[in-house]
């Protein structure tokens, strides 16, 4: 079993990214606000919405069963899972033996599994229709994330990700053009992950993956809205912790571990500003057409396999 | 304490006997349910006991009688592999024996006594069959599970049955002359029918290549691979549900095994490309396999194809297995043979709870459609909440049985991927995309087939007033869902056991895949997994928004869940909530091509212009023996006829005449 200090720290790891996690989607909306030329909510916004909701009364279909009233637990249990996995302050991963990368991307595939039962569950159209598409998303999303990550894991050894976040920083891994291809993409699949257009509008409920919501209320609501909210900061933190390690620290001293927390929230910064300026350019396309999008992603995966085998 | 030899024997006996007492019992159905169940309970715990020792010290035990004739050496071989085989049939048969005491009664009065014979049958020698040997009775008893099975298959009696019956019988049997060709070329070579003088002999290249190719098409025919699955949709749903059970989660192992024991036990696996045609053909299966099950909207159909996507699974295991083999990567061998080995195990636990659970479905409403269903898991909670758990494992979700299996798939490919020639490396990273796109679509396919069954409205009247399953039923579905738990919760007990099988079949090197509560794919530099700690934190981690919800709690009004869901301010409707086949829809758009293939893989349309062109030939060929043999025949008599009638055209005076020369004619020759 794991010793004590590393358990303490990778709770008080996911304890930060969960709070922190409003804090991001309010600057998304506050971004998003800014570039439509109007005033918008404050950056604090989901917080009030979080606690308002939690105020609310729980109301529901008569169709709703077990599995949609422990989903929104589930939800945020199994993202908080990743959240104590994943190297983000530390070069290791604080609880490696939890979870390695074919684990994060099978526990992912667990919250889309309850997330899209549940939308089924309540007996409303736009819900089923909801996690029919969540689903799809899923199958889309899943080969370049794999592949992306695999290289990474091929070129370090490893599939530990906190091994493969140490070697980066090192700079051990040889092949570097593969690793910066992988790093495209696993960008990409991140970007499909946190829910933007043009493969979602997270602010329309009635949409893709907001689609399983409809049905939900009150205190259920505000788990999975923060659920969700974990999860983009979790798929972004991925990104930075794993591909982008830099200022990370591989000592548990309290100063490198403040450090690594500053630069970790830049980094964590500019992915939502690039990620909502993407987003805020894009057009809507027809959800039938998404994989033609989904294919480039895949496509960058590939180039950086084939750079990976050629050695660059 | 018996040995597992006498074990064994007394499992495949206790099952014969099962099946002839059924066929004594012909007049009472009843009778005949209860006798064959509880001699499938009595005869799978044997099998249990009879294989447990052998697992667990890894021993090979002989025995041999010497028969009439030189080929028909009868030799029983019980090594771990077989012995696994033995526990992973003997616990299916014992749970669908369970099972049976019930659904069985849906046939009473339909000649539910056969099924005892068949199923029994069907068992017994399966389980022998992977204990034998020989070539001679491995033939025997190859025939002897197709054609049980065959007439499981066709028991509804109905046209969709005997059409997939037909299909069946001719798939099994262009398999068992495939299997044949490779034991006649070992025959051929040591002009021995014995496995034993197979092992010892080293077959020229091109020769060991032909033998193992014929092997894997006929072995997988039986294992419903692509491109020669198409069978295994239209069998396994058509016969009895507890059957489907048995056919999907052992019969198509057999055909596993096949592959395992001629490519791996008697061919030593020595050249890399079968190896890699293994693979490819399973990466192939699992992901045509899912694709082809999430459009289904019948539910066993969708099952059967999930087999596909699972056997491409595990011939992924036995492929990287083999590569390992002739590469000469111990780790890497012992790696693929136990991912292949352990969702083999974990495959017939999870496919058996769900065909079981379809089965307390169909028993109940009476539909196999899942359009018409909706809303079960409030009148059947314990079938849904164990569908569930099987619909979780088989999608690899964690911390259950199936994602620990392809968690040492994974690894396994990893492993490679990092070394080796560029083939390899190339090929183990394709193959990871393609079990993760697998991963993804088992998941779509399976929230489809719970969300659309159990969730939701009622869509029809069958499904609103469904009752829950009969007791014996429900006791055989928990047992398999406890399974799922704890093959997957007890991975670092029960991994080792299942590498210690593999290893046996690599040459004997010991690969170290646990170390207290952590699974690890031979060295921990590479990947550790704690699947109890997993576990802990995914039942504990819910509870913070729980205790959060809670402490925030003042002044809310209490849960409110009735009434129909919102739509738009119409009355809502079950018609108006996605079906399932509009769930599937987007990926029917997206891989349209793919759905294209299938159109072309099906053999039926060919087969059924075969029969035709052969009926017509009969046809045609008939009139043509009429024109030149047949007619000239009849007119050859007809003549013959005419003067016969002739002779005998009824006047009395010319039979006297008749008699007097026939007196005349004989004292003739008398007196010359």
């Amino acid at each position: 079993m794991p010793n004590f200090e590393s358990i303490v720290f990778a709770i008080i790891q996911a304890a930060i990214l969960l709070l922190i996690a409003p804090v991001f989607t309010g600057i998304s909306r506050v971004m998003r606000a800014k570039m439509h030329s109007r005033k918008g909510p404050g950056i604090l916004q989901d917080y009030r919405d979080l606690i308002k909701l939690m105020k609310r009364q729980d109301v529901a279909s008569g169709a709703s069963g077990m599995m949609f009233r422990i989903m929104p637990y589930e939800l945020l249990g199994s993202v908080l899972l990743i959240a104590m996995v994943i190297p983000v302050f530390s070069l290791a991963s604080p609880l490696g033996m939890a979870g390695d990368l074919i684990t994060i991307a099978y526990l992912f595939a667990f919250s889309r599994f309850i997330f899209s039962v549940s939308g089924l569950e309540s007996g409303s159209p736009f819900a089923g229709l909801g996690a029919s598409r969540e689903s799809t998303l899923g199958v889309l999303v899943e080969p370049t994330m794999i592949l992306a990550l695999l290289v990474a894991a091929l070129i370090c050894g490893s599939t530990n990700v906190g091994s493969i976040s140490t070697a980066i920083a090192a700079g051990q891994a040889h092949s570097p053009m593969a690793i910066i291809l992988a790093f495209f993409a696993f960008g990409f699949a991140v970007y499909i992950e946190m829910g933007k257009l043009p493969f979602d509008m997270a602010e329309a409920e009635q949409e893709l993956q907001e689609g399983p919501l409809t049905e939900y209320s009150g205190q259920s609501l505000a788990i999975i809205k923060w659920g969700l909210a974990l999860k983009k900061v979790v798929v972004a933190s991925m990104l930075v912790g794993i591909f982008l390690p830099f200022g990370t620290t591989a000592s548990m001293s309290s100063g490198a571990l403040l450090i690594a927390a500053v630069l970790y929230l830049i980094k964590l910064l500019a992915v939502y500003l690039l990620a909502g300026l993407v987003e805020n350019s894009m057009a809507r396309g027809r959800f039938l057409l998404t994989s033609r999008v989904t294919w480039v992603g895949f496509g960058v995966a590939s180039l950086s396999f084939v750079f990976y085998l050629a050695g660059l | 304490m018996m040995s597992p030899l006498s074990l064994l024997l007394i499992s495949v006996l206790v099952f014969t006997c099962g099946a002839f007492l059924a066929l004594l019992c012909y007049k009472s159905d009843r009778a005949s349910i209860y006798l064959s169940g509880i001699f499938g309970v009595i005869g799978s715990v044997a099998g249990l006991a009879a294989s447990l020792p052998v697992l667990l010290n890894d021993s090979v035990l002989k025995y041999t009688h010497a028969g009439l004739f030189p080929f028909t050496r009868f030799t029983i071989r019980f090594d771990p592999l077989a012995a696994f085989m033995v526990f992973v049939i003997a616990l299916l048969v014992l749970v669908a024996s369970i099972y049976s005491f019930s659904y069985v009664r849906e046939y009473e009065g339909r000649g539910a006594w056969t099924m005892g014979f068949f199923t029994n049958l069907f068992v017994a020698s399966m389980i022998i069959l992977v204990a034998v040997d020989n070539a001679f009775y491995f033939l025997v008893f190859f025939e002897l599970m197709s054609l049980s099975s065959y007439f499981l298959v066709i028991f509804d009696q109905n046209e969709e049955a005997v059409n997939a019956g037909f299909l069946y019988f001719l798939t099994a049997h262009a398999g068992s002359i495939l299997i044949l060709g490779t034991f006649f070329i070992f025959w051929w070579q040591t002009g021995s029918m014995d496995f034993e003088a197979f092992r010892a002999t080293t077959l020229s290249a091109p020769l060991a290549s032909l033998a193992f190719v014929l092997a894997f098409f006929g072995f997988g025919a039986k294992a419903g691979m692509v491109p020669l699955h198409s069978w295994l949709p239209r069998a396994h749903p058509a016969a009895p549900s507890h059957a489907s059970a048995l056919m999907s989660g052992v019969m198509v192992k057999i055909g596993v095994f096949g592959i395992i024991k001629v490519g791996v036990d008697l061919l030593h696996a020595t050249t890399t490309w079968w190896g890699i045609l293994v693979l490819a053909v399973g990466a192939i299966s699992a992901v045509l396999g899912v694709l082809y099950a999430l459009t289904e909207q019948d539910i066993k159909r969708l099952l059967a194809y999930s087999t596909v996507e699972n056997v491409g699974i595990i011939l992924m295991g036995v492929g990287v297995g083999m590569i390992g083999l002739s590469t000469q990567q111990p780790v890497l061998a012992v790696l693929g043979l136990l991912g292949a080995l352990y969702h083999t195990l974990n495959h017939a636990v999870f496919k058996g709870l769900l065909f079981l659970g379809a089965g307390s479905i169909i028993y109940r409403t009476h539909t196999r459609n899942m359009e018409e269903l909706g809303g079960l898991a409030r009148t059947m909670p314990y079938t849904a909440m164990t569908f569930l758990i099987g619909a979780m494992a088989i999608s690899a979700l964690p911390p259950l049985n199936g994602f620990v299996s392809e968690w040492f798939t994974y690894q396994a490919l990893f492993n490679m991927s990092l070394n080796g020639e560029f083939l390899l490396r190339f090929c183990g990273p394709v193959a990871v995309v393609m079990l993760a796109l697998t991963g993804a679509l088992a998941a779509m396919c399976f929230v489809k087939l719970y969300g659309i069954t159990f969730s939701g409205n009622p869509r029809s009247e069958h499904a609103a007033h469904a009752k829950e399953a009969p007791v014996p039923m429900v006791i055989a579905m928990v047992v398999l869902a406890a399974f799922c738990v704890l093959l997957g919760l007890g991975a670092p007990l029960v991994a080792p056991v299942i590498a210690g099988i593999a290893s046996s079949l690599a040459g004997g090197v010991a690969v170290n895949v646990a170390h207290g509560t952590l699974i690890l794919p031979g060295n921990g530099e590479q990947a550790v997994l704690s699947l109890p700690l997993l576990t802990i934190l995914l039942i504990a981690l819910p509870f913070v928004p729980m205790i959060i919800g809670t402490l925030m709690k003042s002044g809310r009004l209490a849960r409110r869940h009735e009434g129909d869901a919102w739509a738009c301010g119409y009355i809502h409707e079950a018609k108006m909530v996605i079906s399932s086949e509009g769930f599937a829809q987007p990926m029917r758009h997206m891989f349209s091509p793919l759905f294209k293939l299938r159109e072309v893989l099906n053999p039926s349309r060919p087969l059924h212009a075969g029969m035709h062109a052969s009926i017509n030939g009969a046809a045609r060929s008939e009139a043509v023996v009429d024109t030149y043999i047949i007619t000239p025949i009849m007119r050859v008599a007809h003549w013959l006829g005419g003067w016969i009638q002739w002779l005998q055209h009824g006047d009395f005076r010319v039979y006297c005449l008749y008699v007097v020369a026939a007196l005349v004619v004989l004292l003739l020759v008398t007196v010359a």
